[in-house]
């Protein structure tokens, strides 16, 4: 399917994930199949249970999957796929510079340039203060930004996003958007990001994938329309309005029997 | 000009106001630490003075202050250094080895599941037991030698270790350790940035727990009469020959190494762990 560098893309085909509740086998994943074109932003959006966790934790190696294939681009000695969670994914032993070097380290890169790297993702996120703090002394969106630097600094061609503004108040997670957006627009890498919010997925990326409730399979593949570099000026456009009711009329039927039945 | 005046003036009246209240905060922070002083002293006082117009039975309570003069002789004499560094060096030797294996084989088990299948059953049957009581049975192994004071230290600090380690690591939140896995931590790597350093605030509570326990050890293994040294045999001795003043010399003594170990201990939490600070 995709044109440009193949070999780049992250593939996905027939990805199924099983697992037992008792006897009874739960079908979390079903045949779900994904090509993402290198350097462009996915977000995917469905009912609470669909399996979209679970299918971005299958694609940075943190869980098994039953069957199916799963692609990513060889990098050199790096991490394949670079991951920002929830929250509390950050190491509340490490100082903020610590914690973004940490994937550099890991992968055995020297201290100088590891650090140098480091501090430049520091300024990059306007944390440059706060480089010898540790996490407890950030605020919650703090805290985030370094979860996203460190990520960005492995120099990984891949970065897997599991909701990572889903625990932030309503403000800072609006600004963090823009600030995902700059920072992706200046880097390009790409990204697949889980979220919850219909706004965030139209707002910051390229296609939104729709997703079924469980078993999780692909209802909707969209692509987003608006030119980059983006802000939340498309809000206005009434195109904009059309197609976060295309997204929610998909939606509205498995987010309400997974509501009832979770 | 007038509304600015009142401004003015009601800035400074709610400046009045916010630095009564924080001079109130201080002189209740003062009052504290006063009574936290006054109180013990008070009751030394007391008793002091109970004993010597005896309300009580200065045989049994000595006024602190002949315990005090008692203390000076023996330091002086020598006599109570030749009964606190046994008690110390068994406590060092069994405690700091007995520390230091129980973190060990508590990291190894809280990392590795079969390790942990394998020696977690035994372990949790084995804690339990009370470790004076097998005591009798160092003696016969080992004889009246060192040896079986410092092992029925070194058992009880580990067990204690190795349980407190496990919980450390297993108290970790799931979501580090896949961070740690997500960015490539394996083998060592894992052990050194993730499972150590998680650990590590279960391990600082587990050595105060273990510090008072190792201390009640160590005096009870005194008082068996399988040694004339350490602060227990002094402590046992002293009543045996109802010498009630030193009796509580090494009871003082004793007390103070407890508290010291455990000031040392919570220091090091602060300087190792200055991640935690201000929590």
């Amino acid at each position: 399917m995709s044109t440009a560098s193949p070999s780049s893309a992250v593939v996905a085909e027939d990805v199924s994930k099983v697992f037992f509740s008792g006897t009874d086998p739960v079908w979390a994943l079903e045949d779900f199949s994904l090509t993402l074109e290198p350097g462009s932003f996915t977000c995917i959006v469905g009912p609470s249970g669909c399996g979209k966790s679970t299918f971005l934790r299958i694609l940075g190696g943190l869980e098994e999957r039953t069957v199916g294939e799963v692609t990513l681009p060889a990098g050199e000695d790096r991490i394949p796929a670079a991951f920002v969670f929830q929250e509390h994914g950050v190491f509340p032993w490490m100082t903020v510079l610590d914690n973004i070097a940490f994937g550099l380290r890991m992968s055995g890169v020297g201290k100088a340039e590891r650090l140098r790297t480091a501090r430049e993702w520091l300024e990059r996120v306007r944390l440059a203060d706060f480089a010898d703090s540790y996490p407890h002394q950030l605020s919650g969106g703090m805290r985030q930004r370094v979860a996203i630097a460190r990520a960005f600094a492995t120099g990984s061609p891949v970065l897997l996003m599991d909701e990572p503004l889903g625990a932030l108040d309503a403000q800072t997670r609006m600004l963090m958007q823009e600030e995902l957006i700059a920072l992706w627009e200046a880097e390009r890498k790409t990204v697949l990001m889980v979220t919850h919010d219909i706004d965030e997925a139209i707002i910051l990326s390229d296609r939104v994938i729709v997703m079924s409730g469980r078993p999780g399979t692909l209802r909707e593949d969209i692509t987003v329309p608006f030119d980059r570099p983006r802000s939340f000026e498309i809000e206005r456009d009434p195109e904009y309005s059309a197609l976060r009711a295309r997204v929610w009329d998909l939606l509205r039927e498995d987010a309400r029997t997974a509501e009832e039945t979770a | 000009m007038s509304i600015e005046t009142r401004t003015d003036d009601r800035e400074r009246r709610t400046l009045v106001a916010a630095s009564a209240q924080r001079a109130r905060d201080r002189r209740l922070a003062t009052r504290d630490l006063v009574l936290s002083i006054a109180t013990p002293i008070l009751l030394l006082v007391l008793w002091e003075l109970c004993a010597r117009v005896e309300i009580i039975d200065p045989r049994f309570f000595p006024p602190p202050t002949r315990i005090l003069a008692a203390g000076w002789e023996m330091l002086l004499s020598g006599e109570l250094w030749q009964h606190t560094a046994p008690t110390l060096m068994r406590l060092a030797v069994g405690g700091g080895l007995g520390a230091l294996a129980g973190i060990v084989v508590g990291l190894l088990m809280g990392a590795s599941r079969a390790l942990n299948a394998a020696l977690g059953p035994l372990f949790s049957a084995l804690y339990p037991l009370p470790k004076i009581a097998i005591f009798p049975i160092l003696l016969m192994i080992f004889g009246p030698t060192e040896l079986p004071k410092i092992i029925a230290v070194f058992i009880t600090t580990f067990f204690i270790m190795q349980i407190n380690t496990v919980s450390g690591v297993w108290a970790i939140d799931r979501k580090l350790l896949e961070a740690g896995a997500a960015y490539g931590a394996r083998g060592m790597d894992r052990f050194r940035f993730v499972i150590l350093p998680g650990a590590m605030p279960f391990v600082f509570s587990g050595l105060r727990t273990a510090t008072g326990t190792a201390v009640v050890v160590v005096t009870a293994v005194e008082f068996t009469g399988a040694t004339t040294t350490g602060l227990g045999y002094l402590i046992w001795n002293s009543w045996q020959l109802f010498i009630p003043e030193k009796l509580y010399v090494g009871l003082v003594v004793i007390g103070l190494i407890g508290a010291l170990v455990t000031t040392i201990l919570s220091r090091s939490e602060k300087l190792l762990l200055p991640w935690r600070r201000e929590r």
